[in-house]
């Protein structure tokens, strides 16, 4: 599975525990030298909260928030540039999750690295992490969107479809809006994932979020709020994504800083041009 | 169902883009002239004629009436260098944009003859008569009539925020021609000459204390026959046509963008409130850019992308104005319209321009209906 197709997977299906694998673990391994070795390697994204300390072979420490941690076969965690890969026996897992139910688990280390390789950068491991984010969420916001125009067609009030009724058409509007935003950020990003198309595509997405997820649970009332719709499915776990991977404050500030370094005669060069102009 | 793609330049586009690059900091450069904002900039016939000369008028249009043929992507390209770099493109805005493409559409092929080569030479300006007092978002009721006369026709009504009617030399026209049970019809857009007796422009002082607007009077005013715009009575269906869908353009997301180039150009970004609203501006743009541009893709794939368009304008608009608010807030003091920082000038001009952003062309109320009817399941 090519990183594009990954992408698409996830996209399409929405989180995919093979196609985060490879986006994630096996390009991470690829970067340590370390492929086709294997087995199934989810990865730490790296958390402000993390502790990590290397001694003697021997990894000891937290690290927070790990998808389907307690589901791998091995857990990949970054170390002073480097990638440290311990087996799932030799770990402890306290189980957490989001704000979707889906697995966040804090892994606690105390044994010893099944493999170790140099050469990863952090910031490239983000980077990656939140292009997988802004595919997720321009699917899931696709299907947002899917779900609220449907609703208001069949929907009757008042003896009439409620999308016939101009204020909910302008949520429907919004909500149609940022799915195609989200999209075009997705679509631009799978093929061209450079700095600053990821810090423009994931702070695109997060806005999208929000309003778009804001907008859909009005238009389909009381009954997108139980634990049952998809709805809710959905916009939790778009609610969570927008935290994983750099939240609006980060790519934000991240993005002016880099546009600020270019100067003002390359702004617009820079917003035609992305990553080939300015590097965030 | 909406249809949206991201997709990139091609290499003879990007040339393009270089070439019209080139040519402002050459033809144009910084310092030497006053940036205005968007559609809104400075008038001056001998820059449009400057760019007639290289091909950038009249750009869809067929050579033999001066045109380059070529298509809405390239339109798109030439359109967003000039806006974002305050070039003066009042003189022919409005003739390249609108009057041109529909006189090629559903004019005679002799006001093609007449009107087209003047509009890809930059010779001939022309303003919008639709807007009457009793007639905004409401178009049909328009109440401006024509009655017939000999060889032509005696319009008589007022038309309201005509942008140029003082300075233009044409004005097209929306009036009743006859009545009719379903007021769509009996409506015809006539070319009336905006120096012939019985016409007369009275400026409208805006917000900004500018005298751009006018109120049109037509007081039994001659218009001959050669002049009405395809038949009788089609006035409705020229004005709802694709035409519309050309109106999603660069100049629907970037009449703020000067206010935020020039910011960073004075002042910096060294706070992170100020690093965020650069990045906050930066993303929208190149999203809101890159669903534009696949607008202009669908035109040029001969598509009919009337839903996609009003969504754009409605999102860039507004767009436009939370932009605005996001710098305005990094500024102390209220901005002086006199000030000797261009930034405060041009901060000053977008806050009183900001109103019209989400009015002129069609309400946002309005768009988010007519996009509303392509959302279904």
């Amino acid at each position: 599975m090519t990183a594009a197709h990954a992408l698409a997977v996830l996209r399409e299906r929405g989180p995919d525990r093979a196609a985060e694998t490879v986006l994630l673990g096996e390009w991470l391994l690829a970067q340590a030298g370390l492929s086709g070795q294997g087995a199934e390697v989810t990865v730490a994204p790296g958390n402000a909260r993390d502790r990590v300390v290397l001694r003697d072979g021997r990894v000891s420490g937290t690290a927070h928030r790990v998808p389907w941690a307690r589901d791998a076969a091995q857990i990949a965690v970054l170390h002073d540039g480097r990638v440290l890969v311990v087996d799932r026996a030799a770990v402890t897992i306290q189980s957490h999750v989001n704000l979707a139910g889906d697995t966040r688990d804090t892994v606690v280390f105390d044994g010893d690295v099944a493999r170790t390789g140099p050469g990863v950068d952090a910031g490239a491991l983000f980077m990656r992490g939140a292009l997988t984010r802004i595919a997720l969420m321009a699917g899931a916001l696709d299907r947002v969107y899917e779900i609220a125009v449907r609703h208001a067609g069949d929907r009757r009030q008042f003896g009439r479809p409620i999308g016939s009724f101009q204020a909910v058409q302008q949520h429907l509007v919004t909500i149609a809006q940022q799915a195609a935003l989200a999209g075009v950020a997705a679509g631009v990003t799978a093929s061209h994932p450079g700095g600053f198309e990821v810090a423009a595509g994931k702070l695109l997405t997060n806005r999208a979020a929000l309003s778009a997820g804001r907008a859909a649970h009005q238009v389909l009332g009381a009954r997108g709020t139980t634990r049952e719709h998809p709805l809710g499915q959905l916009t939790r776990r778009l609610w969570a994504w927008r935290s994983e991977y750099g939240d609006e404050h980060h790519w934000s500030t991240r993005l002016g800083a880099g546009i600020a370094r270019a100067g003002a005669d390359v702004l617009y060069p820079a917003i035609t041009g992305g990553s080939r102009v300015v590097s965030v | 169902m909406l249809h949206f793609a991201p997709s990139e330049l091609s290499e003879a586009e990007l040339a393009l883009q270089a070439e019209v690059r080139e040519f402002l900091e050459t033809e144009l450069p910084r310092g030497s002239f006053a940036p205005g904002l968007g559609m809104a900039a400075g008038r001056d016939k001998n820059f449009s004629r400057a760019l007639a000369a290289r091909g950038w008028l009249g750009m869809s249009l067929p050579r033999r009436y001066g045109g380059a043929e070529r298509g809405a992507v390239d339109r798109f390209i030439v359109v967003e260098e000039l806006l974002r770099w305050g070039a003066p493109v009042r003189y022919h805005w409005v003739a390249d944009r609108q009057t041109g493409p529909l006189l090629m559409r559903y004019g005679t092929a002799a006001q093609r003859e007449r009107f087209l080569p003047m509009i890809s030479g930059g010779e001939v300006s022309f303003s919008i008569g639709m807007s009457e007092p009793e007639a905004g978002s409401d178009l049909a009721a328009v109440q401006t009539r024509a009655t017939r006369a000999d060889r032509g026709w005696r319009v008589s009504g007022t038309k309201l925020w005509t942008g140029g009617a003082h300075e233009n030399d044409w004005c097209v026209v929306l009036c009743r021609t006859s009545d009719e049970d379903d007021r769509r019809k009996g409506l015809t857009q006539v070319i009336v000459d905006l120096r012939a007796p019985g016409v007369s422009a009275r400026p409208i002082a805006y917000l900004d204390g500018s005298e751009f607007f006018n109120e049109v009077v037509l007081d039994d005013a001659f218009v001959a026959d050669e002049l009405v715009i395809g038949a009788v009575g089609a006035g409705w269906e020229q004005n709802t046509s694709e035409l519309a869908y050309e109106r999603a353009g660069p100049e629907r997301w970037l009449s703020t963008y000067l206010v935020v180039e020039q910011y960073l150009r004075e002042h910096g970004a060294r706070d992170t409130r100020a690093q965020a609203a650069l990045g906050e501006a930066v993303a929208g743009w190149w999203g809101i850019r890159a669903l534009s541009l696949s607008v202009a893709r669908l035109l040029d794939a001969g598509r009919a992308p009337a839903a996609e368009a009003a969504l754009v304008k409605e999102l860039g608009t507004r767009f436009e104005q939370e932009v605005l608010d996001a710098i305005w807030r990094l500024v102390p003091d209220d901005p002086d319209p006199a000030a000797d920082s261009l930034f405060e000038r041009l901060l000053a001009a977008a806050i009183l321009g900001a109103p019209s952003f989400t009015i002129r062309g069609g309400t946002n109320e309005i768009l988010r209906s007519v996009a509303a009817r392509a959302l279904r399941a």
